[in-house]
């Protein structure tokens, strides 16, 4: 790799993670405002993490296995808001009940057989 | 008060004591760059960095002991076992960093002998302290684990948070052995040198902040346990998933066989998926409590927790991850960019957020707020952001000119520490550490005076 392209593709590969962060960001914000603008942000902003995806893929001399995973990262990437809320929503939903703040048993065990 | 929070509050105390005094060195380290004669003869730039790294290392460690010690006794509602023997150590654990900065300061070398080894320097990087402390702090580390399970036990109780804890308590100190054995072949001794430190970080402490950020967020948002406990075990599994292996990219250029070039990228570069998990539970965080809190700083310094983690870690970490990259940037100014952004983001904005925590109850506190904490965020974040992107720029500099075009030669180390953009970047990193500098002293101020200085306050209940 010549000295550009370890500064191309390091750079490329900051940026590919930063819009990831983006979009996970404003995918959350979108989910409480509801509004269009946060959701277009949101899309414009893995958008543009596909472009920089793509021109690692296109542009950047790594092989294929290393382009591969940046394929399977930005999918996975586009998985974690969504899969991520809804655990949390499902979480959150029996949150408050008085048992929720109990220690839990099975580890009392534990430590009683300790 | 507990007497083990009390213990606390002086961990705490030594803790920011020690970030100073980090502070100060990381400074003159910086200086160093701008003036090579700085202090010629009195004190050289690796004992300077050596201080700068190992307070780091030191003032973390006790932030994360006062945590515990604080919240364990409310935690199984009981003292600490064993906790007169935590507080002689206290004091055992303050003299020891005193009397090794004292050495490395005024004694600095020693020959290439035992007596060296054992009283001056073990000369591995990131523990350097002498054999004595290094001996000291395993003693202190096993006393701790024996605080946290012993306490267990005696309450016939524990919680998921306190078992994971006491899982994690043990490779903690598993691994620290081995920073004694003086090993000759250099290959060897950095394979079994970074499970030290790497899994260290990426790893124990990890999991000991994620324990403490769920007790946190439990006294801070009110959290349910089982969601804060739900959370922690995921965490905890992708945590280790991908960082265990991630190993492998401290082992591209030392000799170890080429599979690990493979292995440690590719693990590496999963890292940061699930400190993205971690970003959007933050945001939902913020969204369902609406950014509505007893305590804003804390609050706050824990956004700047998930958010710094990710973009520390993540980010900055994922630049370099992949060997091709980190052929030509390992060990320049970028790798020491990525370490200050991730150390800051992954660990000490979480200590600073208990920090609060604990002033809001030991101070009676029902609100607390101001302008001091918000003057101390912005320049403690913006000084160590902008030193970050200074030092980011100074390393591809190295990488480029250095490593890449002058192939790692004397006359290209030369011709890229006369790069004017790595000298450019030299002089904003000092500039921007006096920015996180007077940031340190307003939080000094604020931690000091706070409760003290605002009437407006309204007294609670007193603390447990």
């Amino acid at each position: 790799m010549s000295g550009l392209a370890t500064l191309e593709t390091g750079l490329l590969l900051g940026l590919y993670a930063l819009l990831a962060g983006i979009w996970g960001v404003l995918w959350g914000l979108a989910q409480f405002r509801q509004t269009q603008i946060c959701g277009r942000s949101a899309a414009a902003a893995y958008g543009l993490h596909v472009l920089a995806a793509l021109t690692i893929i296109l542009w950047t001399p790594l092989g294929f296995g290393w382009k591969s995973l940046i394929v399977g990262s930005s999918l996975v990437f586009l998985a974690i808001p969504p899969m991520t809320w809804r655990l949390l929503q499902h979480t959150h939903q029996k949150e408050g009940s008085e048992h929720d703040r109990q220690p839990s048993q099975y580890s009392s065990r534990i430590v009683a057989r300790l | 008060m507990y007497r083990s929070q009390t213990l606390a509050l002086k961990y705490f105390s030594a803790a920011i004591t020690l970030f100073g005094v980090m502070t100060i060195t990381g400074l003159i380290s910086a200086y160093y760059y701008l003036n090579p004669d700085f202090l010629l003869g009195i004190l050289p730039f690796n004992i300077a960095k050596i201080l700068h790294i190992n307070t780091l290392v030191m003032w973390l460690l006790m932030g994360f002991m006062g945590s515990i010690y604080w919240f364990l006794p409310a935690e199984l509602g009981r003292e600490t076992a064993g906790i007169w023997a935590a507080e002689i150590l206290f004091y055992v654990f303050c003299a020891a960093v005193a009397v090794v900065a004292v050495v490395f300061i005024f004694i600095q070398y020693g020959g290439s002998n035992e007596a060296a080894l054992w009283f001056i320097n073990q000369g591995r990087k990131y523990v350097e302290a002498p054999r004595w402390a290094a001996l000291g702090i395993v003693v202190i580390m096993v006393v701790f684990a024996y605080n946290v399970i012993g306490t267990a036990i005696a309450a016939r109780k524990t919680t998921g948070i306190i078992t994971v804890l006491m899982i994690d308590l043990i490779p903690l100190i598993l691994l620290y052995l081995i920073a004694f054995p003086a090993i000759s072949n250099m290959s060897a001794d950095l394979f079994w040198w970074w499970w030290l430190v790497h899994l260290w970080v990426e790893a124990t402490w990890e999991v000991l902040i994620g324990c403490i950020m769920a007790l946190a967020l439990m006294q801070l948002l009110g959290t349910s346990r089982r969601i804060v406990e739900t959370w922690l075990y995921i965490e905890v599994a992708l945590v280790l998933g991908t960082g265990i292996l991630g190993l492998g990219h401290h082992y591209f250029w030392i000799g170890t066989p080429n599979y690990w070039l493979t292995i440690g990228g590719f693990f590496s570069a999963l890292e940061p998926l699930p400190l993205l998990g971690m970003v959007v539970h933050a945001v939902y965080d913020a969204g369902a409590q609406h950014m509505k809190t007893t305590n804003r700083p804390a609050f706050y310094w824990m956004m700047a927790e998930a958010f710094g983690n990710f973009i520390g870690a993540g980010v900055w970490g994922f630049m370099i991850t992949l060997p091709q990259i980190n052929l030509y940037a390992h060990g320049t100014q970028w790798t020491v960019s990525h370490g200050h952004f991730a150390f800051w983001g992954a660990y000490s904005c979480g200590v600073i957020s208990v920090l609060y925590l604990v002033l809001q109850k030991t101070r009676n506190l029902a609100f607390v707020d101001g302008p001091l904490w918000k003057w101390s965020f912005a320049a403690l974040n913006l000084g160590l952001v902008g030193m970050t992107g200074a030092l980011l720029v100074s390393g591809f500099v190295q990488a480029f000119v250095e490593r890449a075009i002058g192939g790692s030669t004397l006359n290209a180390f030369i011709s890229g520490q006369e790069n004017a953009w790595f000298v450019d970047g030299m002089v904003a990193r000092f500039l921007l550490a006096l920015v996180f500098t007077a940031g340190y002293v307003v939080l000094v101020w604020d931690v000091l005076t706070l409760g003290r200085r605002a009437p407006a306050v309204a007294a609670v209940a007193p603390a447990q």
